[in-house]
């Protein structure tokens, strides 16, 4: 598995969405790692110096691993970007049907005044409906 | 493993089980273009929660537990994540109040 740095590994994972978007899947996995061996923890450990918190990132689309380590000053930045890489792929994941949902959620008890218990109503009737 | 129905439950959950066993718990997020899915799965190799959605607006909600979960990791486990969760629920709070208003 290739570390990278956060910016190329940004870029690499964009091109594995855009890879991925006829067939395949992509998985992100994100996982607490001080990318130091159990030993070195063990002896740091005894010596009672304080371990590094870092997060190790990675990604695959079943073909290619990458990966790439943040400490908590870069994570800020990454997560901006990541967020980004995100939103800007994940476009097959279906809207908000409102009208749609108006017409099958049960009329009265939605008053026409009450936006947020409309949400509520038609959130969960979208997970009964995933459900079944 | 079942999936979680509510997000709130998934997601207390998960933070839990990461403040349980902060070194073994990982984060996946899996996005599948073609069928248009989205699976989350915390899991330490003992325990597995998992979400599964094809909602847009539940992308919104991952994008705050990762924002979570990068705090918790780069942060130790006993971070403090009432900033993020706080800026959740103000965010949810003020669309609310200017639809009442223009009502």
């Amino acid at each position: 598995m290739v570390v990278l740095q956060p910016d190329p590994f940004l870029s690499e994972l964009t091109s594995m969405f855009e890879r991925s978007t006829e067939k395949g899947s992509v998985w992100v996995t994100m996982k607490r790692s001080s990318m130091k061996c159990q030993a070195r923890l063990k002896k740091m450990a005894a010596k009672g110096e304080p371990v590094e918190l870092r997060c190790l990132v990675r990604a695959t689309d079943g073909k290619k691993n990458i990966s790439t380590s943040l400490s908590a000053k870069e994570y800020l930045k990454f997560q901006a970007s990541y967020a980004t890489v995100l939103k800007a792929h994940m476009h097959a994941l279906k809207k908000r049907e409102r009208k749609d949902k108006k017409k099958a959620a049960e009329p009265e008890k939605v008053p026409e005044k009450a936006p947020k218990k409309q949400k509520k109503v038609s959130s969960s009737k979208k997970s009964a409906g995933s459900k079944s | 493993m079942v999936y979680f129905d509510s997000w709130d439950e998934f997601v207390s959950k998960s933070v839990e089980l990461f403040r349980n066993h902060p070194n073994t718990t990982r984060y996946v997020v899996k996005y599948r273009h073609c069928d248009g899915k989205l699976v989350l799965k915390v899991t330490d190799n003992h325990e597995c929660l998992k979400f599964k959605t094809d909602q847009a607006q539940d992308a919104k909600k991952m994008e705050k537990l990762n924002t979570i979960f990068f705090t918790l990791m780069t942060h130790g486990p006993d971070a403090d994540i009432s900033d993020v969760s706080g800026k959740e629920q103000a965010e949810q709070q003020q669309p609310k109040k200017g639809r009442g208003r223009r009502q």
